[in-house]
């Protein structure tokens, strides 16, 4: 048989299994529809037909018409267009949320998972507090008495889910860290900080990604629960949950009072989920550790 | 000839699921009779373990078999799942290979090995039953231990759990045992004992034993037949002996001189270049073609059959009858034997470990360890799972930090790193490096292996254009750079990993079993890699292996721990002829093949006795 | 419910097996004595958790905006005097920790002062509600597992059929669904609508309670029947690749047997160790559907309390549910140290 000697080996190339899936069906309808959302958010007040604040005492409870599409609530204004509206604060506290979370959950699980020490045991102490209270009951408990309306609740639901977000990413980093090639990098001599960011970071990003959608869609339910319930958002707001709420004086009368705003939320919060799976299931694939 | 207990016959198992359809194994057949052990022997991806299970039907889901299998004539491949179950484990029964994971954890030992046992009747026993039983089985695989009966598997070591394992797989008496891989993940010397252990069974019973191993020494020591797989395909069949004595395939011929000799040291490890393909890549051809030195035309013009070469043999090469003679030739040439080398001892050595010591917890796992490096040296750390040579190694890299004892590495005192200054931690860091035994996971999969090796160049303050050069010096091309890990071959991973070792030019690169993890015909490969680099680079080694044949290649002296002590040192060829001391002399006769040597040996001492 | 709950891998719930001890572990506790740390361990754990908690519910009337006198008065103004004599009532000029004491002696004896709205005994006022939202709570337990475990095994084990699909698409909504949605759709179709259920009240005696209470169940079930669907299919699935099951099909195992003495056996180990986490959503969500439905519950309870500013009231309800979860959370522990052997003898699994 040949000897190795110096010849340089040309091995056929490997095509890494590029698998092109065609993205199915579902997910495009959940990306369309997060779109419709996004850009609601931004443009709904522009787009909605009838203004969403016009009060009319005279046109309360109506059903649903060719005027009023979804119909009216007790105070006479339209449901529909409350309801495109409503989309602002279903992103924009539910994105400040995820963010945060995954930013202060990032950096701790991080430290914690790479350094342990003084991070970890904060981490580990903090879930198992965590674990054992819902997220909801502390807000709703904590929102309630301090008060400070619907930024007040965002904050406090950013420090609520942080611990998870933590624990979830300093697992990832254990079972990380005393793999070879991080080991390989702290014999080269590379900075600890640089060998977590640059070495470790970047092959959690599937689960972080994940993980985010997956934080947006709990944290847009909690939030429509704390508005249903009537701590956040201030009365009057165009606000999923609290239309839901609302929606109840209404129930015998006109149902679509209630699933317009509910309709509205479930399908935001499904496509965020089956997005956020998918995302997962993506991004893992490809070159993934084994 | 014996009615045949299993035959099969142009088995072909491929893969369904996903956009892809692959084909695992394009065609195997063999013949199994009482009382016979065949042995199948195949490298990462040949198909073999899949035929094991294909034969049970158990393949997992999204595989499917096609062909025949017969099982004391009757055909059993199409059988409905009721009939099968009747089959497996009562007739047919299966070993697996990791015994860490075999086990149900939540299931006491006797209980597996009782748990299918029926009555005349067919009803179940009495516990009392149950457990006389039970410990009779376990008695039969070498566990004396009534108390056994009772424990869970994680209170078992391995060896114990992969004995537990044969007898719940022998437990109604099957005529029909497949060991997948039995002793792949044990130790050598437990290696030996569950082996024997299968040997006794098979002759108390009366069994057919199918011995799938990718280690050939295991087979030729333990198989009558064996049947040679290559990229799922058959490629040699015969009795172990003439297939060891004469190969008659190119694939089994540079498997078998690719396997470091056990018994001395040559210059360069005969290897074969490239690595596995994968089957459907090389269907419509001789599957070895891409890596054969006797290829022609022929070869690629379509698969070749596997026919008789003579009595009890076949072979699928189609140009044997050509080249049968220049096959022989190459195995009967002894490859250069490495000239004995005069190192002059070095003033002062590269490492120097004195007493190092290290637990983790209750459990030590060096107690007062010594070594030393001179420089140019490569020096062994031997022994099995549990000796310490591991963490000894991380000890020497900084990665850990021993409990006790000195240790000095190029001049700078190194067993606690994170008391020194910047420079010299730096300086440190440079002069010694890693290679790791997994090459799946010592390259981070997300970078390109460019940006690897260009951070590692970056260390040592040389330009990143320099990363082109640095693969070539590995044997890799320099288009490499933009590929991230996935796309390569272990052995080619392997390779990057050596490069990001001397990238920074260091003085000691720590070997932790580098091929270890390797097929056979790559594990060539990568040591005349090292040898070579050695020598252009002016390296020294610290080689860890439990592999005594890989010692004896690549080491110059060797240390042999075992549970944290060091028993045993001295030149290597010294150390495996004559081991002094018994636990190292019980490491050579467990490795398979190693009675020859031992024999050899035994003969020189008579005649340098003067055969009194 | 915690998406981290969807995301933490199953091979982590089981540990890694093949790297667990591969040495007889040398001290072989009595296993009796490893289960009795354990639990000792897990106690002390829990006794911290209702320790901080305590402390934080009490610290809720002085991070509360306002005088704390004030606000225990209520709405109404008062004289300096009364004001005073309340401060001194309730200890408010004593030191904070000497404060924080003084509350907790008293709520170990369930004396949580008395509510500012409706001036009953805390407790009084709480344990009149407890029987009904416990009910609830239970009703939608059983729902949950005895709907939810078998359709995670059976969609287990026919992965990627229609089953399973159908299965994961229906955790998906219900995760998405927050109960007081789900309570409001139904509450519309099958009260209103169908008139199959009753719109108000909680009814009397059990069967009356199980009619009119059956609604509220059901939208709370799921919720959190989507995450144990999850959790269960995830889990079975982790079993059934395991090496174990091979070897025991290999030996001409039932499938019968597989499943449950083999694959279900072990799968019960990750469901128990995430059931603490399910309880708590199924506690955020009764709370939800007690004012959808609008039941005289401790939840529905514990939100009146909360908009009226009633510290007192919201220090006594937090202080009862930490209570319940701490205990459930301990009888899964408990669970868990039946099912798992390897914690009796102090080699940790997981």
């Amino acid at each position: 048989m040949s000897t190795d000697g110096a010849a340089i080996i040309v091995a056929p190339t490997r095509v890494g299994r590029r698998s092109r899936r065609r993205v199915p069906i579902p997910i495009v309808l959940a990306l369309l529809f997060l779109a419709v959302v996004v850009f609601l958010a931004f443009f709904g007040s522009a787009v909605a037909p009838i203004n969403p604040k016009t009060q009319n005492l005279n046109a309360s409870q109506l059903n649903p018409s060719s005027h009023f599409w979804l119909g009216t609530d007790l105070l006479g204004r339209d449901i529909f267009s409350r309801v495109l509206v409503g989309s602002r604060t279903a992103m924009l506290g539910p994105i400040i949320v995820a963010l945060g979370a995954m930013l202060i959950g990032n950096t701790f699980g991080l430290i914690a998972g790479y350094r342990g020490g003084a991070a970890d045991t904060v981490v580990m102490r903090a879930v198992d507090l965590m674990y054992a209270l819902p997220p909801l009951l502390i807000a709703i408990v904590v929102g309630g008495i301090v008060g400070g309306g619907y930024w007040a609740a965002v904050a406090i639901l950013v420090v609520l889910f942080s611990p998870y977000d933590a624990r979830l990413i300093r697992g990832a980093t254990l079972e990380q860290r005393d793999r070879p090639y991080v080991e390989a990098a702290r014999t080269l001599g590379l900075p600890t900080r640089r060998i977590m960011v640059r070495h470790v970071w970047p092959n959690l990003l599937p689960l972080v990604v994940a993980n985010t959608f997956l934080n947006f869609a709990f944290a847009l339910v909690t939030l429509a629960g704390l508005s249903f319930i009537g701590i956040g958002v201030p009365p009057g707001t165009p606000d999923w949950g609290q239309m839901l709420a609302d929606s109840r004086t209404l129930i015998f009368t006109n149902p679509w009072a209630a699933l317009g705003p509910g309709g509205a939320l479930v399908l935001t919060a499904v496509s965020m989920n089956l997005v956020g799976d998918w995302i997962y299931e993506l991004l893992s694939d490809r070159g993934r550790l084994r | 000839m014996t009615e045949p207990l299993l035959e099969i016959d142009g088995l072909r198992i491929e893969s369904r699921a996903g956009n892809e359809p692959r084909t695992i194994v394009g065609d195997m057949s063999l013949r199994l009779a009482a009382g016979e052990t065949i042995g199948i022997v195949g490298e990462s991806g040949s198909g073999k373990s899949m035929t094991a299970r294909a034969v049970l039907g158990l393949l997992p889901p999204g595989l499917v078999a096609s062909g025949t299998v017969a099982y004391q004539g009757r055909q059993i491949l199409e059988l409905p799942e009721g009939r099968l179950r009747q089959i497996r484990g009562g007739e047919i029964s299966l070993v697996l290979q990791d015994p860490f994971t075999m086990l149900n954890p939540l299931r006491r030992c006797g209980r597996h090995v009782v748990e299918l046992l029926r009555d005349e009747t067919g009803g179940r026993l009495s516990r009392a039953a149950r457990r006389t039983e039970a410990v009779r089985r376990l008695a039969e695989v070498g566990i004396d231990d009534p108390g056994v009966v009772d424990r869970y598997p994680f209170q078992l070591s391995g060896g114990m759990r992969q004995r537990v394992g044969l007898a719940a797989a022998l437990a109604r008496d099957p005529r029909v045992l497949i060991a997948d891989e039995p002793s792949t993940a044990l130790d050598v010397t437990t290696q030996k004992e569950i082996l024997a252990l299968l040997k006794r069974l098979q002759a108390a019973r009366g069994m057919g034993v199918v011995l799938i191993t990718h280690d050939l020494r295991v087979a030729f020591e333990n198989c009558d037949r064996i049947y040679v797989l290559y990229a799922g395909a058959l490629v040699e069949v015969g009795p172990s002996v003439d297939v060891e004595a004469q190969p008659l395939h190119p694939y089994t011929l540079g498997l078998l001189l690719s396997e470091p000799p056990l018994d001395h040291k040559v210059l360069e490890l005969p290897s074969i270049p490239g690595s596995v393909p994968r089957h459907e890549q090389v269907a419509d051809r001789c599957v070895f073609s891409t890596r054969c030195p006797w290829v022609e035309d022929i070869c690629t013009a379509a698969p070749p059959p596997l026919v008789a070469a003579a009595p009890g043999r076949a072979s699928a090469c189609v140009r044997l009858g050509e080249i049968r003679s220049e096959i022989t030739a190459r195995r009967a040439t002894r490859v250069a034997p490495a000239p004995l080398l005069a190192r002059l001892p070095s003033a002062v050595p590269l490492i120097s470990a004195r007493d190092v010591a290290k637990r983790f917890g209750s459990v030590v796992a060096l107690d007062g360890v010594s070594m030393e490096l001179g420089e140019g040296e490569s020096v062994g750390i031997v022994g099995e799972s549990g000796s310490g040579k591991t963490t000894l190694a991380r000890c020497l890299l900084g990665l850990e930090r021993p409990d006790d004892g000195e240790i000095v590495v190029a001049g700078i005192r190194a067993e606690n790193i994170a008391a020194l200054d910047t420079a010299t931690r730096r300086r440190l860091r440079q002069a010694i490096q890693i290679v790791f035994q997994d090459p799946y996971s010592s390259l981070n999969p997300v970078r390109t292996i460019g940006a690897a090796l260009g951070e590692a160049l970056a260390v040592a303050g040389r330009p990143a254009s320099g990363v082109g050069a640095l693969l070539n010096q590995v044997g890799l091309p320099a288009e490499y750079q933009a590929r991230k890990p996935a796309a390569l071959s272990g052995g080619e991973r392997q390779r990057v990993a050596i490069a990001r070792a001397i990238a920074v030019q260091p003085k000691v690169i720590v070997c932790d079993e580098p091929v270890s993890a390797l097929d056979v015909s790559v594990q060539a490969q990568i040591l005349n890699l090292l040898a070579r680099l050695r020598d252009q680079l002016g390296l020294s080694y610290v080689f860890i292996t439990h592999d005594l044949a890989v010692a004896r290649q690549a080491t110059d002296r060797v240390y042999v721990l075992y549970r944290g002590e060091l028993v045993e040192s001295g030149p290597v060829d010294d150390v495996l002829d004559r081991p002094a001391h018994a636990y190292t002399r019980r490491l050579v006769e467990s490795v398979p093949g190693a009675p020859k040597a031992r024999l050899a040996e035994a003969a020189e001492q008579l005649t340098m006795e003067g055969g009194s | 419910m915690q998406p981290s709950l969807k995301l933490s891998s199953v091979a982590d719930l089981f540990g890694t097996q093949s790297q667990s001890s591969r040495r007889p572990t040398s001290s072989w506790l009595n296993p009796a004595r490893g289960a009795l740390l354990f639990a000792a361990k897990r106690l002390l754990g829990l006794a911290a958790v209702l320790l901080v908690i305590s402390f934080g519910t009490f610290s809720l009337l002085t991070i509360a905006p306002g005088d704390p006198a004030q606000l225990l008065l209520g709405t109404r103004q008062q004289s300096p005097a009364v004001i005073h004599a309340v401060r001194h009532e309730y200890h408010l000029d004593r030191p904070f920790l000497v404060q924080y004491g003084i509350w907790l002696q008293h709520a170990v004896h369930f004396d949580f002062g008395r509510s500012i709205r409706t001036q009953d005994p805390v407790w009084s006022d709480i344990s009149s509600r407890l029987g009904l939202s416990l009910f609830l709570g239970i009703y939608a337990t059983l729902i949950t597992v005895l709907v939810g475990v078998p359709l995670g095994v059976v969609a287990a084990v026919r992965q990627r059929k229609l089953v399973d699909r159908g299965v994961v698409a229906l955790s998906v909504v219900g995760v998405s669904t927050p109960a007081f949605a789900s309570g409001v759709a139904f509450l519309y179709l099958f009260a209103v609508r169908f008139g199959w259920f009753p719109v108000f009240g909680a009814g009397n005696g059990v069967v009356g309670r199980l009619y009119h209470l059956a609604l509220p169940a059901v939208a709370l079930s799921l919720t959190v029947m989507a995450l144990v669907l999850k959790l269960t299919r995830a889990a079975v699935i982790g079993a059934l690749e395991q090496d174990y099951i091979v070897f025991a099909r290999a030996r001409g195992l039932s499938e019968r047997a597989v499943l449950s003495a083999y694959a279900l056996r072990n799968a019960a180990i990750p469901i128990v160790t995430a059931a603490g986490a399910v309880l708590g959503a199924l506690i955020a969500g009764a709370v939800l559907v007690e004012v959808a439905f609008t039941l005289p519950g401790t939840g529905s309870l514990l939100v009146e309390s909360v908009e009226a500013k009633d510290v007192p009231m919201v220090q006594g309800l937090t202080a009862t549910i930490a209570v319940v979860i701490v205990a459930v959370n301990l009888l899964t522990d408990l669970a868990y140290l039946a099912l798992d052997p390897r914690m009796r003898f102090g080699v940790g699994a997981a």
